[in-house]
């Protein structure tokens, strides 16, 4: 008995110093959607880059994108990946929260967010994005980057924002169902979702949001504390999360001469390290992850025009109020821009 | 033996809590007085609870730039619509769940299985029975205020004197006379409390209602404003949830006057 | 004298397995005050409540033959202990309430509130009136029908004493000129000897008829302090009286 506790009592003693490097490392907490968004994370983790930057790393996974800032701002998160909405630059807008880094990106040329059209109102004559004006349009609420891609292509469309419709209807699952059933006309779906309803012939797809308005969807934030408290472990985070997306890119991103995405061993790993996180035990996640990555930019880099673009047009919507320079919410020095 | 030598003394009174109108008014002008001068003085943070002047000047710029009766005047719509068609609905039931055997247990089953599920978890049933329009919104209001209205007035057909009831028989009145002058009037009290319940309900239900698909109304408005961390709207906006709630309870209290005033 | 004659014949009246009634047989001769007394919980008003069909006897038969007048719209019309007056009506629309059938009800209100001195109340509440007010209402409106017969549930025992004796020397006066025959309850013997031309004696439950005693005089001559009214209110406290002792220690639901 007692030798089994003195064995127990060593373990105890041994095992954290073997899973950590040689000092101490220093504990972080990373709030992220529990989605295949943030994969390049996911990959990070599995390979262990945060740990030999001496990072002790904890996912804190939310439902939603909205929280994920909020909970930053209440001092439980001590950075954040999430979606750049209205919500998210409000918050920041206070002087809490800098985005720091880029995150998922729409790109000409990867099929990132396709614009649907219901069957009903495909077959009246809604068959390119620029006849969008005058028909009701599902986002996921005011502010959300639903609002602002169809905002941004409207701009770019050459029709008025003010004559869609716009359906509020809070969650992705109801804007599938509703464009599905022909509840609204058109909405905007990730690709794995779209090519589905599309495979269902229950949608059509008008174009993707990519070839319209390259656009930063995600980004990588940490409130004030952070930045200002723990600014060399925040650098030591940022290298380690660049390597993931090194990794990402390499499984997932590279083109043949056809500009159809290469799959090798490299993607095979990469598939391996995420099913950890998501997808775990679905027999269909190979397929799934392959439908569902979305573009990052090399290094992570943030795409300032954008983001910048983006507080300008929520601030002419009046859903941001505040006149503080868009540049200060940005903290530039962790990763590059684009 | 003990003497008793003296005046009696004073033990009864007290138990009888007056109202004071000025001392509700004042403890809640007070309570946001207080409020306003911590924010001033930096004690609470603009980010976590946004002072009272600034929701004051959400509040003023809502209403002069019209948005405050755009929004107000689709749910204002919708809440009639909703609490009229849950109340007739729920009144009808009532009444049959009161006067019949044959409606009693059903009914009350009915509405002891229906009763507790929460309304917002019905929302996406209702779009697909009543579509993405008014039709689901005006659904959900009507659902949430049918069933209390029929509890309230089971009950107070319940509690009508039997006594009446029977002299009204003595007289040789119909039964649908009996229902319209005996049975209704003296179950209207009760029905009427149950108007300030359900009407509060309908409130609190806008919200839900309006979570899915609504572009105006004063729910989809706080919804909005909480979404997008804009707390001096989305406090403005509970401050119009709260007023109305007020009106409507005043209104009732009016109605009550009007029709009650043989008690 | 014309008018309606109600017959009971055998009849018996059981809640669950507890018999109130047993086997009841009495004649309310038209024109005539009948008078029900008899101990607490010996079934007076259940059997004025079958009397008038709003009770369904477990055997029995109740039957009515006799002219009654063409304005009549309610032949067996009751006035109740507690007045039954709708409180969210005023007294003039608790009358007329009852007048659904008639050609001119506003005239027939107008006249019965004069018959009880209640003209100046028409628009009063009745919460705002006396209980003696109130009992006005009710006969009132008992009298707006011209009913063929009256049946009364001990209409004057919620009344404090003065009003009690107020109130019947009018109702006393009302009944006498107009002739109505009436079926009267009440546990006071002070009242069946001044209205009761026949005063039927019921036992403690199961109710039985024990004993039934005719007075011929007429009701205009009888008061308080008549020497024979008052050996006859004796003579019937004799006959209750023990009755009356062992139903009052005796448990409500009539079970050991």
């Amino acid at each position: 008995m007692k030798i089994f506790a003195a064995v127990l009592l060593n373990l105890a003693l041994v095992l954290p110093a073997c899973l950590s490097p040689a000092q101490a490392a220093d504990p972080l907490r990373l709030g992220l959607l529990h989605t295949l968004s943030p994969a390049p994370f996911y990959m990070a983790q599995h390979s262990g880059y945060f740990r030999e930057a001496g990072i002790d790393l904890t996912f804190r996974f939310f439902d939603a994108a909205q929280p994920i800032a909020a909970a930053a701002v209440s001092g439980d998160l001590d950075v954040g990946v999430t979606a750049l909405t209205g919500g998210f630059f409000n918050l920041a807008e206070k002087g809490t929260l800098k985005v720091i880094g880029g995150g998922l990106h729409e790109q000409r040329g990867y099929e990132g967010s396709a614009i649907l059209a219901s069957n009903q109102a495909y077959d009246a004559g809604l068959t390119g994005m620029e006849k969008l004006g005058g028909r009701s349009f599902g986002i996921t609420q005011y502010g959300s980057s639903f609002h602002y891609m169809i905002g941004r292509i409207a701009e770019a469309k050459g029709f008025d924002l003010k004559t869609v419709t716009l359906r509020p209807l809070q969650q992705v699952s109801n804007m599938v169902a509703a464009v599905g059933s022909g509840q609204v006309d058109a909405t905007i779906a990730i690709a794995s979702q779209a090519k589905a309803l599309v495979a269902a012939k229950q949608a059509h797809i008008l174009g993707w949001a990519g070839d319209v308005v390259p656009y930063q969807l995600t980004a990588v934030f940490a409130p004030t504390a952070t930045i200002d408290g723990k600014t060399d472990v925040l650098q030591r985070f940022a290298k380690a999360y660049q390597r993931g997306v090194a990794d990402y890119r390499a499984a997932f991103l590279r083109l043949d001469a056809q500009g159809r995405p290469i799959a090798d061993a490299n993607t095979d790993a990469a598939i391996k390290a995420i099913v950890e996180y998501v997808f775990v035990g679905d027999p269909d996640a190979r397929t799934k992850i392959l439908a569902g990555v979305g573009y990052y930019d090399e290094g992570a880099a943030l795409d300032v025009a954008d983001v910048v673009a983006q507080i300008v047009w929520f601030k002419a919507q009046g859903l941001v109020k505040g006149d503080a320079d868009p540049k200060s919410i940005l903290d530039t020095r962790f990763l590059p821009t684009r | 033996m003990a003497r008793l030598d003296g005046p009696v003394r004073f033990r009864g009174g007290g138990f009888a809590p007056r109202d004071n109108r000025w001392a509700s008014a004042g403890t809640l002008l007070g309570l946001v007085g207080l409020w306003q001068m911590a924010a001033s003085a930096g004690l609470i943070k603009s980010l976590f609870l946004p002072p009272p002047i600034a929701i004051g000047a959400a509040l003023w710029q809502l209403i002069v730039s019209g948005v405050l009766w755009q929004h107000l005047s689709a749910s204002l719509v919708r809440l009639a619509w909703g609490w009229t068609s849950g109340t007739f609905f729920g009144i009808g039931m009532g009444l049959a769940v009161g006067l019949w055997s044959a409606c009693r247990s059903p009914g009350m089953a009915v509405v002891a299985a229906l009763f507790p599920i929460p309304k917002i978890a019905l929302v996406p049933l209702f779009i697909v029975w009543f579509g993405i329009g008014e039709g689901s919104k005006i659904a959900t209001l009507a659902f949430g205020v049918f069933f209390p209205t029929v509890i309230a007035t089971a009950g107070a057909v319940d509690n009508v004197p039997r006594g009446l009831i029977r002299m009204g028989q003595s007289f040789g009145l119909s039964t649908a006379a009996i229902v319209r002058t005996i049975v209704l009037p003296g179950a209207l009290p009760a029905i009427l409390s149950g108007f300030r319940v359900t009407s509060s309900i309908a409130i609190v239900l806008l919200v839900a209602a309006e979570m899915i698909g609504a572009e105006q109304g004063i729910g989809a408005f706080v919804l909005s404003a909480g979404n997008l961390y804009d707390t001096d709207n989305l406090l403005a906006g509970i401050v119009v949830l709260s007023l109305l709630g007020l009106l409507v309870a005043w209104a009732i209290g009016q109605l009550e006057r009007a029709l009650l005033a043989w008690r | 004298m014309t008018g309606l004659r109600l017959t009971l014949t055998g009849i018996c009246h059981a809640y669950r397995d507890l018999t109130v009634l047993d086997g009841i047989d009495l004649t309310v001769e038209p024109g005539e005050v009948t008078v029900l007394v008899g101990p607490s919980g010996c079934g007076k008003s259940t059997l004025l409540g079958i009397a008038g069909g709003l009770l369904q006897p477990s055997a029995g038969r109740v039957a009515v033959d006799g002219d009654i007048p063409d304005d009549c719209l309610n032949p067996l019309t009751y006035v109740f202990q507690d007045f039954a007056l709708l409180p969210w009506r005023s007294v003039a629309d608790n009358i007329a309430l009852v007048l659904g059938k008639c050609p001119n009800p506003a005239a027939r209100v107008a006249e019965v509130l004069a018959l009880t001195g209640l003209t100046e109340f028409a628009d009063a509440w009745p919460k705002q009136l006396s209980g003696g007010m109130r009992q006005r209402v009710g006969i009132a409106r008992a009298l707006a029908v011209r009913p063929a017969c009256l049946l009364m549930d001990e209409p004057l025992s919620a009344l404090d004493a003065q009003t009690r004796d107020l109130l019947l020397e009018e109702f006393s006066a009302i009944v006498a000129r107009a002739g109505t025959t009436t079926l009267y309850v009440t546990h006071n013997l002070a009242e069946a000897v001044r209205l009761g031309q026949q005063i039927v004696v019921l036992s403690r439950r199961p109710g039985r008829v024990r004993e039934i005693v005719r007075i011929d005089r007429p009701l205009t001559g009888r008061t308080a302090r008549d020497p024979d009214l008052v050996a006859m209110e004796e003579h019937l406290w004799r006959t209750i009286r023990d009755d009356a002792a062992a139903a009052e220690r005796e448990r409500i639901d009539g079970k050991a």
